[in-house]
């Protein structure tokens, strides 16, 4: 009568994954994921690559690229100009109240932006003009100014901007998707991360795949020295050694398997070694971006040093989704400018204006726009005015309470600048929505309800928005 | 009953299930076809089912305010259901269930009406819908609060106690609503705060353990017969002291086990629960639970530096069978009970064993809460089986629990303040190793001579600026020169104060009164590299403090008082000289939505009240509350800690827990598998004074656990027991991380069997100790292992258990991170494991020592020597066609070696580093000096390996990653 809730699920997924209990789920930062799927076929479990259908067929994003601009990019500074600042600036201020922290105490003052905007494209979407080169595909951005967050310290505002929840522990969003839409191509990873040499604050836990299974959690592929830890074994020794010794672990492997001859993950481990074999090679291969032409290499800033760096990323990304990886996040910081604010913005945005420009171009030349959804976002946004920490007040704090994010490709509402924060950029005023609200969006542009995309654990249903949210559908095309 | 008219739209299921319903509905009722009682029966429906529906499922949207009234429509009584909201139709059409739009929408099968619940999660199930449809049916009648509780009172009384489908209404301190309060349990949900049952059961002792598992043993299924005594001995030391037997142990055991297999068992036991190694064993159960670390994690992973004594103090205990009553107590009110005894002290360093810091960018009072949340949740969770968290933000959804309760518990709190106190060392407690302090001594240096250096930049650059400003200076002049004549001193602010004479100098002078356009600019002469290397000097004697704390004599622990005023916490904090200075009493509130902010009803310090009165007062003093809260919890009467720790015994021996989720017994949880043997464990805990000893003797004896995993039909244990919980034939296991690791340090003879002491640092993955970590605005410092290897080749627990970095050849092998905490190990098998076990430097290194441990002087026969090989890994010779192929695959690598030898990479003396800068948004370098590597001393000299050595390794390779080595049975 009384359904156990780990079963009582209407949603296909939990059922097809039941048996993914029993191989558990969990696991730290490590997974290289997508080669569990194979795993899981050797225990008769449905494969955690397959292709799974969208809850919502007509959604046009199968795939996400992630922009993470670590550290809070100032929206005041990039895509919500407040030319009121102008009056106000360096003027003094001084907030109160009970829930003001350390930082916020103490004299502050406001700051105008050091930065000219500019209305771009047809849409005349707001940009300063330090965007030279994104200005050019501005007709494809969709900005949003309405989104809140809760947190004002970085890595508990990462991890809700990243996993819902701020404390961390949660999957992450591209945890969610790839357990929601599978991957399409099993030899690869379903979610990738690309991080800085450093990882973010809050650690590899911000690609974490919480209480989902080990397979979901997302593969950070180290921007130095092995793509994947241990992927190659010592110098000295080669495949052909590493063959011998795999006939070796075979006859030890049959020999116990024979004295437990009903003990089945024994012959499943075996071939996991095997496995392994295969993958140490052809991973370097998907890695590789040498064969692009050297016009599509400079295109995306590669070779010049300001963009060099996330010129890469953003053209591994692209070939990433090639690929069919469902799930590419891209880490750039840190954008904490408390300080030299002009000098400290111009530099970030020098590094990530063309690399992103082009792969947008990239994609939409390659058709594949409309299909991926493009997120440019930080944990939050900054405030209208600054301690004085520097002794002088040219920088912003951070600001939960306002912020832009921008959408390209996927089925977004291209042209559109949806919300609006208040004359000081203090705080959004106009389609406010909490984060988990954008994160709702987020699923329901790749086809996935929120609503349906859970999994039982430590006693109940959880989902990305934590308690559910809705759809903000200004963000959608219609 | 209105079976009959079922509509065609609805599922075969849901019509089945209503014939079903159909049936137990006149049970309850006893007759049928009288009006009055079909009336009741209805009342009894909605008392029963649909009140706690609507309550539960909708009314959270579907309110009686305004603001709370989706679409217009409201649950809150019978008029405005059938009202219905903004469509205009009612929702219920009484005597019409199935026609009725709340039942259309609910059964999610009808497109006018949305799908309601709109989660999927929360959809209701065809018996709840069913409930629904036939209190429509039967008039919806609705019931006053009154007539609820008196139905709901005369439902309790009739149930039968051991029918477990019943429902009962439990007395709890209220919930903040009626509804909440006066409604009822589905007896199988509340099994766990039932007072012990006493099963009347034939024998006693081990044996007793076996008749309570035959009696839920499916009809006609065997059980397997004993363990073969080289699989016995293995499965029983690994599970009572974590490593593997040797070669020796084995062969000893199975000649005694051939003489009289119970006495050899029992001896053996014995033997295993006297060595030192049992405690460390036990030791790393009950850290998972408490989520041990030596760090704070969040934005600054600072080191809890003291940390450590706790890990051993819990080993002690398990070493000396403290009860767990004590035990427990000591973790929960140590401190209260008798501050000068050290051990006390650090046992409570349990309560600040999770995540936290408070970083000036936090409001404080958030951060306070978090801690308030955090050990609210972790003691329910580690003694009383239940994630109390729940309770935050309403009345708990399913268990008994209500708000109210939550926060009485945390009012047991709310004078919890910390302190690392002062607690000399014991004489038990391992004191060697602290001369490594020298080399955190050596960074302070270094990161002092950097602000020197910048310090004298910045006053360089400040002359420039004065004349060019075309300032006058001479004030600057005389602070600069009045603060170089400090006298140097060895506190650490006098320490900044020196290197600092800029920043103070300017300070001064704004005090003074001078206008930030009359002193140089606070970063004057500062670029990017200097911005860079200042915060990590800065950040790298903040980290220090931290740090150096491990080697005083100190306790990571807790006093009773008011909750200071302080605004970051960037040293660890010491005990006040006045508790009551410069603090606050905390009044706990029940807090609307959790949040600090927004106190409701104040509450004074309490226990659960689902439990019955134990007799145990709570003081609403400033001390005492912990210990009324102790005493409250090991009360012999508890039904809930005694159970949750009898489970977790029987989970660390069987893999499984009798009642499957042991931080869990709420209705969400898994329901124990053979309730009488968790009470007849539980009774016996109790009646051996909490001996966890006695208990491992117990259940170590029993036939259950000496069975073999070969069961004689596995073919029929499939097809009886799919679930594998019979305990008909022992499950297999993988060897934890630390299990692996231990033991292959173990078998290459390079195993450090110390007891206790500072944290080690082993070799992890090159790569993963130089990631750069990002600290809150700089970088912490790499991962650096021991100099020496007998420091580091330690048992796993005493490894330094950082939540910012993490050893990934633990990870890949399911170690659990140290956020939540952790009731059972997963077993996963995934492909990074591999690249860990037969790719990384770490395993050829033990390869290497296992292989010149077995080789000797090298003078004896291949032969011989492949079987030593097989010995110190295996603990058992090899076959012949495995020698053979062991011996063939060595002298086909020579040759390869001979040619080729293997490479390892040495432990670095410096990294330079690249990193963006916060302040200008662009790079900065650094080069960051590894000064114990200097002295570092490798664990096998690569240089020295043959290539017959180096070839016999790779053979050695092979057993560390054969699934024999891995598995126990």
């Amino acid at each position: 009568m009384f359904t156990d809730p780990a079963i009582a699920t209407s949603d296909s997924r939990q059922h097809r994954r039941s048996v993914l209990y029993s191989l558990g789920a969990g696991l730290g930062s490590i997974a290289f994921s997508a080669l569990l799927a194979k795993e899981q076929r050797l225990f008769g479990a449905q494969s955690v690559n397959d292709k799974l259908k969208p809850h919502f067929p007509n959604a046009k994003a199968k795939r996400c690229i992630f922009l993470m601009m670590e550290g809070g990019p100032s929206h005041i500074d990039t895509f919500d100009p407040k030319p009121a600042l102008k009056k106000f600036h360096l003027q003094e201020f001084v907030r109160e109240g009970a829930q003001k922290s350390a930082m916020e105490s103490g004299k502050r003052y406001y700051v105008e932006s050091p930065f000219r905007f500019i209305k771009a494209g047809q849409s005349g979407a707001d940009m300063a003009e330090n965007w030279i080169h994104l200005a050019k595909v501005a007709d494809e951005l969709c900005f949003f100014r309405g989104c809140q967050v809760d947190s004002v310290n970085h890595p508990t505002a990462m991890y809700q901007m990243n996993c819902g929840n701020r404390f961390g522990g949660d999957p992450a969003i591209g945890s969610w998707v790839t357990y929601g839409l599978g991957a399409e191509n099993e030899d690869l990873p379903g979610y990738i991360v690309l991080p800085e040499v450093s990882y973010p604050q809050g650690g590899a836990a911000n690609w974490g795949n919480g209480f989902l299974p080990a397979s979901h959690q997302g593969t950070p592929l180290r921007a130095k020295g092995s793509p994947i830890l241990d992927l190659s074994p010592p110098p000295g020794v080669a495949p052909e050694h590493q063959r011998k010794g795999l006939d070796l672990l075979r006859v030890l492997n049959d020999k116990h398997s024979r004295e437990h001859p009903w003990h089945d993950e024994l012959s499943a481990r075996m071939q996991n070694y095997e496995l392994a074999f295969r993958m140490q090679m052809q991973v370097p291969d998907a890695l590789d971006i040498s064969g692009e032409t050297e016009s599509t290499r400079l295109a995306y800033g590669i070779g010049r040093p300001e963009t060099d760096a996330f010129g890469r990323k953003c053209l591994l990304a692209r070939k990433l989704i090639e690929k069919g990886v469902r799930f590419v996040q891209l880490y750039q910081g840190s954008w904490d400018s408390h300080d030299y604010l002009a000098r400290a913005h111009s530099s970030l945005v020098r590094s990530v204006d063309q690399p992103i420009a082009q792969l947008i171009i990239d994609l939409k030349q390659r058709g594949l726009l409309e299909e991926t959804l493009v997120v440019w976002c930080g944990e939050f946004g900054r405030t209208p005015d600054n301690g004085v920490r520097g002794g002088i007040a040219y920088g912003r704090d951070h600001n939960p309470k306002a912020m832009t994010i921008w959408l390209a490709g996927g089925g977004c509402n291209a042209g559109a600048t949806v919300g609006a924060t208040d004359e000081l950029g203090m705080t959004a005023i106009e389609d406010v929505h909490h984060v988990r609200d954008f994160h709702v969006t987020l699923l329901r542009l790749l086809g996935l309800d929120d609503n349906r995309l859970t999994y039982y654990h430590a006693g109940r249903f959880k989902q990305l928005s934590q308690f559910g949210g809705e759809s903000i559908a200004k963000l959608i095309a219609s | 009953m209105q079976t009959q008219s079922i509509p065609t739209t609805l599922s075969s299921v849901l019509r089945a299930s209503l014939f079903c319903f159909a049936l137990t509905c006149s049970c309850i009722a006893g007759t049928s076809g009288n009006f009055a009682i079909a009336q009741i029966d209805a009342e009894r429906v909605f008392a029963a089912k649909v009140e706690p529906i609507l309550t539960s499922k909708c009314l959270s949207c579907h309110g009686e305010e305004a603001t709370k009234r989706e679409g217009g429509f409201s649950v809150s009584n019978r008029e405005s259901l059938v009202q219905g909201g903004d469509s205009g139709q009612p929702s219920i059409i009484s005597g019409s269930g199935l026609s009725s739009p709340l039942v259309l929408a609910i059964s999610r099968t009808h497109d006018a009406w949305s799908a309601m619940p709109p989660k999927e999660s929360e959809r209701l199930n065809p018996e709840e819908i069913n409930a629904i449809v036939k209190w429509i049916d039967a008039g919806a009648p609705w019931l006053d609060s009154e007539r609820m509780k008196k139905i709901r009172e005369q439902m309790s009384a009739e149930t039968e106690t051991n029918d477990l489908e019943a429902t009962v209404s439990l007395h709890t301190s209220g919930g903040t609503s009626q509804s909440w309060s006066n409604r009822l349990y589905k007896r199988s949900d509340v099994w766990a705060y039932q007072p012990l049952s006493r099963p009347t059961i034939a024998q006693d002792g081990p044996k007793a353990i076996d008749e309570l598992i035959a009696l839920r043993m499916p009809q006609g299924l065997e059980q397997a017969p004993a363990a073969k005594a080289s699989d016995f001995i293995r499965r029983a030391t690994l599970d009572l002291t974590g490593l593997p037997p040797t070669a020796q142990e084995i062969e000893v055991f199975e000649h005694q086990y051939l003489v009289d297999p119970d006495k050899s068992v029992s001896t053996l036991v014995d033997r295993l629960l006297a060595s030192p190694h049992y405690g460390e064993r036990m030791a790393q159960h009950w850290l998972d639970v408490v989520r041990y670390a030596d760090s704070s994690g969040l934005a600054n992973d600072y080191e809890r530096g003291n940390a450590w004594r706790y890990r051993d103090y819990v080993i002690r205990s398990f070493n000396t069978d403290k009860p767990f009553d004590q035990f427990a107590t000591e973790q929960i009110a140590g401190d209260e009970i008798d501050p000068a005894n050290p051990e006390f002290l650090i046992a409570t360093g349990f309560l600040r064993m999770g995540p936290w810091e408070l970083t000036g960018m936090e409001v404080p009072k958030v951060a306070r809460q978090r801690f308030l949340d955090d050990v609210t949740n972790s003691v329910g969770e580690t003694f009383l089986g239940h994630s109390l968290q729940c309770a935050r933000c309403h009345d708990h959804k399913f268990d008994p629990i209500p708000t109210r309760d939550y926060y009485s518990m945390q009012a047991v709190f709310a004078t919890t303040q910390f302190a690392e106190r002062e607690a000399p060392f014991l004489d038990w407690e391992n004191q060697s190793g602290f001369d490594e302090a020298r080399f955190l001594s050596r960074r302070e240096e270094d990161y002092i001579a950097t602000l020197e250096r910048l310090n004298a930049i910045q006053i360089e650059a400040a002359e420039e600026w004065f004349r060019k400003e075309k300032l006058p200076s001479d004030d600057w002049h005389r602070e600069l020169a009045r603060l170089s004549k400090l006298p140097p001193s060895d506190s650490a602010e006098q320490t900044k104060g020196r290197v600092d004479t800029f920043a103070k100098a300017r300070e001064s002078l704004r005090k003074k009164g001078s206008g930030e356009e009359h002193v140089p600019p606070v970063h004057i002469g500062f670029g990017p590299q200097e911005h860079g290397h200042y915060r990590l000097a800065k950040k790298g004697l903040e980290r220090i403090r931290w740090q150096q704390d491990r080697y005083l004599p100190l306790a990571f622990s807790v006093y009773s008082g008011p909750t200071p005023n302080r605004k970051n916490m960037l040293a660890p904090p010491r005990m006040p000289k006045n508790p009551e200075a410069n603090a606050e009493l905390e009044q706990t509130s029940i807090l609307a939505g959790g949040d600090p902010f927004s106190p409701a009803a104040q509450v004074t310090p309490g226990f659960l009240s689902v439990v019955s009165d134990l007799g145990v007062s709570m003081p609403d003093s400033m001390a005492g509350r912990r210990t009324a809260l102790a005493q409250w919890i090991v009360h012999p009467a508890n039904p809930l800690t005694v159970r949750v720790l009898a489970n977790r015994i029987w989970m660390w021996h069987f893999g499984d827990a009798i009642a499957g989720n042991p931080n869990n017994f709420g209705a969400t949880g898994k329901k124990p598998t053979h309730p009488e043997l968790l009470d007849w464990l539980a009774s016996k805990l109790i009646s051996n004074r909490w001996s966890i000893k006695s208990m491992h003797r117990l259940i170590m004896n029993s036939q259950a656990y000496r069975r073999s995993c070969q069961h004689p039909k596995p073919s029929k244990l499939l097809e009886l027991d799919p679930n594998r919980s019979s305990y008909a034939a022992f499950k297999p296991r993988r060897l934890t991380a630390e299990e692996l690791r231990d033991a292959t340090l173990l078998s290459t003879g390079e195993l450090n069997l110390a007891i206790g002491g500072i944290p080690c640092r082993p070799e992890i993955n090159l790569e993963a100790a130089m990631q750069p970590r990002q600290v809150m605005g700089t970088f912490a410092e790499a991962w650096v292992p021991n100099a020496l290897p007998h420091h580091r080749n330690r048992r796993s627990i005493y490894t330094l258990r950082l939540r910012g970095i993490v050893d990934p050849s633990q990870e890949v092998f399911n170690a659990p991170a140290a956020d939540f905490s952790c009731e059972r190990r997963e077993t996963t098998l995934i492909t990074p494991q591999i690249y860990s076990l037969f790719h990384s430097r770490q395993s050829y290194l033990r390869s290497l020592q296992l292989a010149r441990r077995a080789l000797g002087d090298g003078s004896e026969s291949n032969h011989s020597i492949v079987d030593r090989l097989f010995l110190f890994a295996l603990g058992r010779t090899p076959d012949d066609a495995e020698r053979h192929a062991a011996i063939e695959h060595w002298q086909n690598m020579e040759k390869v070696r001979a040619l080729e030898p293997i490479q390892l990479e040495g432990q670095p003396l410096v990294i330079r580093r690249e990193a963006v800068e916060e302040n200008t948004g662009e790079k900065f370098q650094f080069d960051e000096k590894l000064y114990e590597n200097e002295e570092f001393v490798a664990d096998v000299d690569i240089k020295s390996c043959d290539a017959r050595t180096m070839a016999l390794a790779e053979v050695a390779l092979v057993l560390f990653n054969s699934n024999e080595f891995i598995y126990v049975y």
